[in-house]
């Protein structure tokens, strides 16, 4: 966990006190939609898995219990802007 | 050994003595001495054997740059022992051995070096192919360093610390405080990383005069030491940690290391992880090992090993010393060892010309003679050096010298790890010899020693704008300092050009590269001739550098040499790479401490006191079980809690259900959210009425159920597993990530106690304790309601039936726990209220084919196979329900665990364990729970099975191997026993005892 993260409400703190969220794929899609498998399956387990920056959700966990995205280069494993 | 006396350099404490243990004698010593110096200071010069052939070793290093000190202490293997301090009755042993250091059995082994060229490990043996086995055996009994038992209980306390800083400065030398003064004077936090016991590196045990740039200040180096170490320890803005080795630095921003605890400490050794904004190396240099046959004979130490062994802890290393040297402090300490009474035959330098002319003058003045362009070829002698063969580079004239001590080093070497692993590119620079880093990423900067300065106005100087270009990485600006100190450094002498030289016209068979594995040149020579031509492969093949030291020793002298050996036009040495932990901590210390973090309900107390078995439960402790008979006479008791389990189905109950997760959902899209996580439709709960359902994730799987229900206008109250709890507001939070909601969820789970009334008295009980119409009527099944308790205690009451009897669940708030409580059990005195526990619950909660969520279902379970599909509500698909749409595709799909209810078919066979495997010819499933039911006079419980097997009557075989009763497999020892499906629930299908 040597990423730094700053959180909206409480501002940059060590990695430990977040939970990951998985990359940002965007609102659910509708029921009628995720009524085919194949598009559930999209939605729910793939991911991009980008070695590079890429946008993703936290959860400051240990703090304020906000959910919030930042932009990580997932190589470095740091947090850009 | 009598100590030198009165030198300003001495950390030691002549006065307190201390003793530790060693071959069985007890050994003095002195407050401030490493085991290695206190061992040395009692004669004691062969420390280790060498791992492959057993060849002594003595003190080479202080610094724990190789393996020759590795000793077992106090049962722990591989202590470096020339940098841990020696503390009052210690139990030393020496490893690798067989009998002692000193008279080692398998000193043989060195006579068998030609039978163990580089790489045998991979060359021999292998064919045929049935040898390898008997032989793999002897190998790994030969191999590795150190002995512990398995069964072994690691000493000491172990913690760890979470610092934050503006700039981490690495290196407690001179460059390194003045760094990180020069960052700390612009206001930034700095912290102070030293690996020795305190300030002051290559200064703090010198007396050569140090001259300040302005020219006002003159004084010994090692007292500059002190004035530089006194303004960094009163600076408010930096925090020192001595003691403390660096083992990475990750993301270029956050710095790991570990601190060896002093007498004073609280900890062994802790555990350091640093995030800083920008970093500074100022670690300095070690001394290059100088090659030559015997180059690792007990005698033979670093130059700086043998000057600080007599500066530091006042032992003068032996009688006569031979320097051969490559380096001006190799000179300064042959002088300065000269003057403090030791004699000093000769100073062999491998260079020409560059010295320091102020130094050879003193050399001169002293009549030692000083031979340039020689080296030494040869160290002699058994067990310790006797004498020494100096020689000219080219090996033409040579020269024997009688000595007990050699100082030898070929030059200096930058300590660059800290870098490398901070991501700089290391790039060889003809210049000073040193591996320098090229290209240095964001916020990383290097300073002093390590960069080739030696001259000390300028170490410093590189210092301070070290910590300057820190402080601008933290956006201050400090254009002005430095311009000026720039300019004062271009006035300084810049970095000296540094030795290149290896190693002499040696046969290379005992000219060891590196110690630890005991790897030749004469090993390096032969990978070369295999076709290996990069070091990090020949590193690989001969395992050089692959030791405790890592490359310690041989880092930086195998891609020299790797580089002379080879005859192409490109033959820039090219560097290993350096990885962490670049010092060794315990393994106990990334375990840390075991804080053990549990939670106490508000009425511990008062089961603990009432014979309540405590044990953890999550986060939480619970009463398993209360003892039935306290009496001393009779210790046994019911691990199935048979008395509680019938107290509660005659009479009535209390438990404390305190662990649930407790939770307030409120403003205007609360409903919207309970309509988002919840699988049923939210919209019918109603005030005064609870409504049971589950959440699930988005696979399907099932993950919480609880109650909620309604207390006002967009205002409701819910319970949660325990188990969940932490989790629940985070749940909600996520799922409604995208959405601007207006809602607040409030964890109340400590907030609120919960004790659960339950048995065919609860009413009455209740009655005895509220002004409130408690009736049947008035507060139904599945009903929730707000009253006081004596007028006093405000109860929000829920009317359930989990363990199947007319039951209550009073949630209240956490300080009006433990007066409920108490007046429960007096209220309850006549109906014969008790206490119960899990233990009592599990069994009856069962009984009444009620899951709990871990225990009916795992990972992968569903709403539908746990049977509580009818939660699920379709008709809410703008609600965008986590899980529903899997619900829908799972609803059908074939080969899924099912949950069913089974009744053994021979109550003898005695009761299977939870998680006994179900199975025919494979197995088909696993038993959930299963208990003896009292009640019904038959062994039930529930479990997880192919659905094929779901089918009511179904037959199902449970495999033991409990080693009684059921039915003995062929040959195996093991049981099967036998039980039928039957459908659930098991105790009052009609559910009339709850609703009564
Ligand atoms: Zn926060």
């Amino acid at each position: 966990m040597s990423v730094s993260i700053t959180c909206p409400v409480c501002g940059k703190r060590k990695g430990y006190e977040f939970r990951f969220g998985g990359e940002d794929k965007g609102a659910k899609p509708e029921e009628s939609v995720l009524a085919d498998p194949a598009a559930w399956c999209d939605y729910v387990h793939m991911n991009e898995c980008r070695a590079g920056v890429q946008k993703e959700w936290w959860c400051h966990k240990d703090g304020c219990g906000t959910w919030f995205c930042i932009k990580r280069d997932t190589v470095k494993n740091i947090e850009v802007k | 050994m009598n100590r030198l006396k009165n030198l300003p350099t001495l950390q030691i404490d002549p006065e307190k003595k201390i003793s530790l243990r060693y071959k069985g004698k007890s050994y003095e010593g002195v407050q401030g001495d490493t085991i290695a110096t206190l061992l040395y200071a009692n004669g004691i010069r062969v420390f280790a054997r060498s791992l492959k052939y057993h060849r002594p070793r003595g003190l080479y290093s202080l610094d724990g740059e190789c393996s020759n000190t590795l000793m077992e202490v106090d049962g722990i293997p591989n202590v470096r022992c020339e940098n841990t301090p020696a503390r009052e009755g210690m139990n030393v042993k020496a490893q690798n051995v067989l009998g002692s250091a000193d008279r080692d059995f398998m000193a043989f082994m060195d006579k068998m070096s030609r039978a163990m060229p580089a790489g045998f490990y991979y060359k021999i043996f292998h064919k045929p192919a049935s040898v390898w086995p008997l032989v793999i055996k002897r190998i790994r009994k030969a191999a590795g360093l150190g002995k512990m038992s398995p069964d072994f209980d690691m000493p000491g306390a172990y913690d760890e610390i979470y610092p934050r800083a503006d700039v981490c400065v690495v290196g407690g030398g001179p460059a390194g405080m003045c760094a990180a003064l020069a960052a700390a004077e612009q206001g930034l936090r700095v912290i102070l990383l030293e690996a020795r016991p305190r300030l002051g590196g290559s200064y703090d045990y010198r007396c050569t005069q140090y001259h300040s740039v302005s020219g006002d200040r003159n004084m010994p180096l090692c007292q500059r030491a002190r004035e530089l170490a006194e303004q960094v320890e009163a600076h408010p803005c930096i925090r020192v940690f001595a003691h403390t080795f660096l083992t990475g630095v990750y993301g270029g921003h956050v710095l790991t290391a570990f601190q060896q605890g002093g007498e004073a400490d609280h900890f062994t050794q802790r555990y350091v992880e640093i995030r800083t904004e920008s970093m500074v190396a100022a670690t300095g240099c070690t001394e290059r090992p100088l090659l030559f046959e015997n180059n690792e004979k007990p005698g033979v130490m670093q130059p700086g090993c043998a000057h600080r062994l007599a500066r530091t802890w006042g032992l003068l290393p032996g009688k006569t010393a031979v320097f051969s040297i490559g380096h001006d402090a190799g000179i300064e300490a042959a002088i300065d060892l000269s003057d403090l009474g030791m004699e000093i035959p000769c100073v062999a330098d491998v260079r020409e010309d560059g010295q320091d002319p102020l130094l050879l003058a003193e050399l001169e003045k002293r009549q030692i003679p000083f031979y340039r362009g020689w080296a030494a070829l040869c160290a002699e002698g058994g067990k310790n050096l006797k004498k020494v063969c100096l020689s000219t580079l080219n090996g033409k004239h040579q020269k024997n010298f009688a000595c007990d001590i050699l100082a030898a080093a070929a030059g200096l070497s930058p300590l660059t790890g800290p870098l490398t692993l901070a991501g700089a590119g290391l790039k060889y620079d003809s210049h000073s010899g040193f591996f320098l880093p090229e290209d240095m990423p964001e916020n990383i900067h290097a300073a002093g020693h390590l960069l080739g300065y030696e001259y000390p106005p300028a170490i410093e100087s590189s210092g301070t704008l070290a910590g300057l270009w820190a402080a601008a990485d933290c956006g201050v600006s400090v254009q002005n300092a430095v311009r000026e100190i720039s300019e004062e450094m271009a006035a300084l002498p810049g970095p000296l050009r540094g030795s290149k030289f290896v190693c002499g016209p040696v046969s290379g068979k005992k000219t060891f590269i590196c110690f630890d594995e005991d790897c030749t040149l004469k090993n390096t020579d032969q990978a070369m001739a295999e076709g290996f031509d990069v070091p990090e492969l020949i590193k690989r093949f001969t395992s050089a550098g692959t030791g405790p030291g890592q490359g310690g020793i041989p880092g930086h002298n195998l891609p020299l040499y790797v580089a002379l050996s080879q005859a192409s036009p490109d033959s820039s040495p090219r560097p290993t790479t350096t990885r962490s932990p670049l010092t060794p901590p315990y393994l106990a210390t990334y375990a840390g401490s075991s804080h053990d973090m549990s939670k106490r309900t508000p009425v511990h107390d008062f089961q603990a006191a009432s014979g309540g078995r405590m044990e953890r439960v999550g986060v939480w402790n619970r009463a398993r079980r209360f003892s039935q008979n306290q009496s001393p006479k009779n210790k046994s008791d019911d691990a199935t809690a048979r008395r509680e389990i019938e107290n509660v189905r005659n009479n009535v109950g209390m438990l404390d259900a305190s662990t649930l997760g407790k939770f307030r959902i409120f403003g205007q899209d609360a409903l919207k959210a309970l309509q988002r996580v919840y699988v049923s439709d939210m919209s019918r709960v109603s005030e005064g009425r609870m409504k049971y359902s589950a959440m699930c994730n988005e696979d399907g799987c099932v993950i919480d159920d609880g109650v909620v229900t309604k207390c006002g206008e967009n205002d409701y109250y819910l319970t949660t597993s325990t188990g969940r709890a932490g989790m629940t507001a985070e749940w909600f939070r996520f799922h409604s990530r995208y959405e601007k909601w207006d809602y607040h969820i409030v964890n109340l789970t400590d907030a609120y106690g919960v004790i659960n009334l339950a048995g065919p008295s609860a009413r009455r009980v209740l009655e005895k304790i509220t002004d409130a119409d408690v009736s049947h009527g008035a507060f139904p099944f599945s009903a929730y309601r707000e009253f006081s308790v004596q007028n006093v205690i405000p109860v929000r009451a829920m009317r359930l039936g989990f363990v199947g009897e007319l039951s209550y669940e009073f949630h209240v708030p956490s300080s009006f726990m433990p007066s409920l409580w108490q007046i429960l059990e007096e209220a309850g005195k006549e109906f014969g209220i008790q206490n119960f526990g899990l233990e009592a619950q599990s069994t009856m909660r069962m009984e009444k084919g009620h899951v709990i969520l871990g225990s009916e279902s795992e990972q992968r379970t569903t709403l539908h196979d746990i049977g509580l599909g009818f939660l699920w509500h379709r008709g809410k698909p703008e609600a965008k329900t986590v899980g529903a749409s899997a619900l829908a595709h799972t609803e059908k799909q074939k080969g899924r665990l099912k949950l069913v209810g089974f009744k053994t078919e021979n109550p003898a066979d005695g009761v299977p364990k939870d998680g006994a495997p179900i199975a025919d010819d494979r197995i088909r499933g696993y038993v959930c729970t299963c208990r003896y039911s009292y009640s019904l006079k038959v062994t039930i419980g529930m479990a997880l099975v192919e659905d094929e097997l779901a089918a009511e009557n179904t037959r199902l075989g449970i495999y033991t191997n409990d080693g009684f009763a059921g039915e003995a497999m062929p040959d195996s020892g093991e049981y099967m026993k036998y039980a039928r499906v039957v459908p659930m629930p098991f105790y009052d299908p009609e559910g009339k005892r709850m609703k009564m």
